[in-house]
């Protein structure tokens, strides 16, 4: 699924300008399962812009709708009235719903209220990892499902790097919560983020590759990976020929 | 009492919910303090006259609801000041 997280609150106050009458647009497809843009989130956004625009002294008419997909034209049809009556459209969708509603609504000004982060799995309550980079030629047939170009800091296509111990990555990550970093302060009194270890990609697929006894396929020599499938193209597209609608014109 | 809830977890899972709306009242610029969670048995009467009390005094000190002194948005919304 597609991961995001909320923008501060200041950032999406920052974007309405003068506009007075604001429509936050949910999704109620992936971004709900992660809990930054469903029903739920687009109700407590439009909340807390009505109640922090009226404090600050220049109080905006809230209002918000959620979508089953803000990436279908079909569903945005149906908010057709609710988006012709406001001045500005926040969308909680991932960046692909904000560019559908601005697409399907060319009038209209459209913002993100989110910031997309990731294709990942939810792990566990309240844990999205990153899984996927959509490289457009996938190795993990030879990788024992586990995918060195996501989950390894320098996509490495040939084992590991000599950064590899004791199954950790070399490279730390930023603790965060809730998209904040996580602070401490070190022993000059300085404040520093909090850094926490990573699982080395290729470590794991030796486990797992070792486990199946299927280690041989790492001895087999790749040709070079096919980046041309991945952004190197520059942007790409599905098109399917069989199911193309005829063009009756 | 925290971690002794009669819901097991409960009450751990409640205390991180109100550390997050407490963040969301920071982030709209109301005082955070104005929810607080504290855990109290049945049998602690006296306990909880006291945390009553003392939220009272908290409250007061921060003054009414600042959403119902606030200008209003030109066309009449909803009930903002109780939500
Ligand atoms: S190899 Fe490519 S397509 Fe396969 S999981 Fe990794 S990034 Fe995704
Ligand atoms: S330690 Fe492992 S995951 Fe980290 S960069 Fe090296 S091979 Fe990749």
């Amino acid at each position: 699924m597609i991961t995001g997280e909320q923008k501060p609150l200041e950032e999406i106050k920052g974007f309405l300008g003068d506009d007075r009458n604001v429509l936050v647009v949910g999704c109620g497809t992936c971004v709900t399962v992660c809990f930054a843009g469903g029903e739920k989130e687009a109700q407590i956004l439009a909340s807390s812009l009505r109640m922090s625009t009226k404090l600050g002294g220049d109080p905006k008419e809230v209002s918000d709708v959620t979508v089953q997909r803000q990436c279908e034209w079909e569903y945005l049809d149906v908010i057709e009235k609710e988006v012709q009556e406001a001045d500005i459209i926040v969308s909680l969708a991932c960046g692909i719903g904000v560019q559908a509603m601005a697409k399907h609504f060319p009038e209209k000004w459209v913002v993100p209220g989110l910031n997309t982060n990731f294709l990942g799995l939810p792990e566990e309550q309240g844990l999205w990892t990153e899984q996927c980079q959509a490289c457009g030629d996938c190795v993990l047939a030879l990788t024992g499902g586990i995918c060195p170009i996501a989950r390894c800091a320098k996509q490495l296509l040939n084992g590991p790097c000599g950064g590899s111990e004791n199954g950790l990555c070399e490279v730390k990550r930023v603790k965060k919560d809730g998209g904040i970093p996580v602070m401490e302060t070190d022993a000059r009194g300085r404040k520093r983020p909090v850094m926490e270890d990573v699982e080395c990609a290729w470590h794991l697929i030796h486990e797992r590759l070792s486990s199946l006894d299927k280690l041989d396929l790492l001895m087999e020599v790749q040709p070079p990976k096919d980046w041309s499938t991945s952004r190197d193209g520059g942007p790409r597209r599905i098109v399917r020929e069989d199911l193309l609608l005829l063009d009756e014109g | 009492m925290e971690g002794d809830c009669h819901y097991l977890d409960g009450n751990l899972a409640a205390k991180k919910r109100v550390k997050y709306i407490q963040r969301v009242l920071n982030a709209i610029g109301m005082e955070s303090d104005r929810i607080a969670m504290v855990n109290l048995s049945s049998a602690m009467g006296a306990q909880f006259a006291q945390v009553a009390t003392e939220m009272t005094e908290r409250i007061r000190k921060l003054g009414p609801n600042p959403l119902r002194h606030s200008p209003q948005a030109k066309a009449p919304d909803g009930p903002d000041a109780s939500e």
